[in-house]
């Protein structure tokens, strides 16, 4: 198992990185076509990937420009649209506390949810994940996203995308995640919770603030239900872990590494 | 520097700033002071119920912010998804079956 620890860090955070990288793609040249149609240049199509790197805003800038939206409403409409990073970042710092503020500022302004949602996952199941590897399949992330941008910037109006089969790559990204993080049969309640409250927050706020909305609630609901069973009913059939078909394969693989 | 330009210009200066507030203070203020216990108890189910509320609008609400329950092949294709994420374990595996199978339940649905 010596090739596996010696691995290179690029390698490692690359092999994390990767089912990431190819769904960015063609969201990227998406994104891409949107902001061309709407009259960004090449070169503004590359900043504000770098920069902004965020799909949702990204989409919402390509939208907006078309409509020829004022600059201050953007900016407003953009606001809301990303204050839910304020959730990635508060659940991740546990994993960051070690680090200097530059290091926090450079990781924090390549965050989103994809990224985060692969890293999140590191964290939580390797203990070898460090700041330095996450930082590192941020970048990846970044690379791969400002490419397929600039793809979809030549294009431009050459081809058409058909955008929602496209963005399922991303839907299919979260449930991945939501299945690897269902280790307990007690994680059902705050999925169910925020599934419904998420419909009905982001439909009745016609805003993606919905979506704080519903992950505090669900996440409050199922910490507070947790509580509440392990000190009244603490055999509790809820309380129990699920089974994972996979579960005996890896710890043959983390005793054989160890 | 024309009109058009400065404005693009100005909406990815002023985007790059609405990003950046709430990626980076929360993530400054949690990383440099203790917190308890509690706290990150609370924290760990932040991931499960974001990733679900990011699901739930990808399937049930459109652009226009309306509730939808007629994408098919989107729930067929979800369903497929979770059992092979829930067996494979494969990220890139569940990503792709994902791709192929919400593309070609659209395809069928359209010839029905």
């Amino acid at each position: 198992m010596n090739e596996h620890t010696n691995e290179p860090q690029w390698l490692k955070a690359l092999k994390a990185c990767l089912p990431l990288m190819i769904s960015y793609l063609p969201i990227g040249i998406a994104a891409g076509i949107l902001l061309k149609t709407g009259g960004f240049a090449i070169w503004m199509i590359v900043l504000v990937s770098l920069f902004v790197f965020s799909g949702g805003a990204q989409f919402l800038i390509a939208s907006s420009i078309m409509t020829g939206t004022p600059v201050f409403t953007i900016t407003l409409l953009l606001f809301f649209l990303e204050l839910r990073y304020a959730l990635l970042g508060t659940s991740l710092s546990k994993y960051l506390k070690n680090e200097s503020k530059p290091f926090i500022f450079r990781f924090a302004f390549s965050m989103n949810d994809e990224n985060y949602a692969v890293n999140y996952l590191k964290f939580s199941t390797d203990k070898k994940w460090s700041a330095n590897d996450a930082l590192m399949v941020e970048y990846f992330s970044l690379l791969s996203w400002t490419v397929g941008n600039i793809i979809g910037g030549i294009l431009g109006t050459k081809i058409t995308i058909d955008l929602p089969i496209v963005h399922f790559a991303l839907t299919a990204m979260f449930l991945y995640m939501v299945t690897m993080q269902l280790k307990r049969r007690i994680l059902f309640v705050p999925v169910i919770i925020s599934v419904v409250v998420a419909v009905l927050a982001v439909v009745m706020l016609k805003s993606t603030l919905g979506l704080i909305v519903a992950t505090l609630v669900a996440a409050t609901a199922g910490y507070l239900l947790e509580r509440y069973l392990k000190a009244n009913y603490s055999d509790s059939a809820i309380l129990k872990r699920i089974k994972n078909p996979r579960a005996r394969e890896m710890e043959q693989i983390s005793e054989a590494e160890n | 520097m024309d009109a058009e330009t400065k404005r693009h210009l100005m909406i990815v200066v002023f985007g790059m700033i609405a990003a950046l507030i709430p990626r980076y203070f929360p993530m400054l203020f949690f990383t440099t002071r203790k917190v308890p216990t509690w706290f990150n108890e609370w924290m760990n189910y932040m991931p499960v119920a974001l990733f679900s509320s990011l699901i739930a609008k990808d399937l049930f609400v459109d652009h226009s912010y309306h509730m939808v329950f007629t994408n098919f092949n989107m729930y067929l294709a979800a369903i497929i998804v979770v059992i092979v994420a829930y067996y494979t374990r494969s990220m890139f595996l569940s990503v792709m079956v994902g791709l192929l199978s919400v593309w070609g339940f659209a395809l069928l649905f359209a010839a029905m």
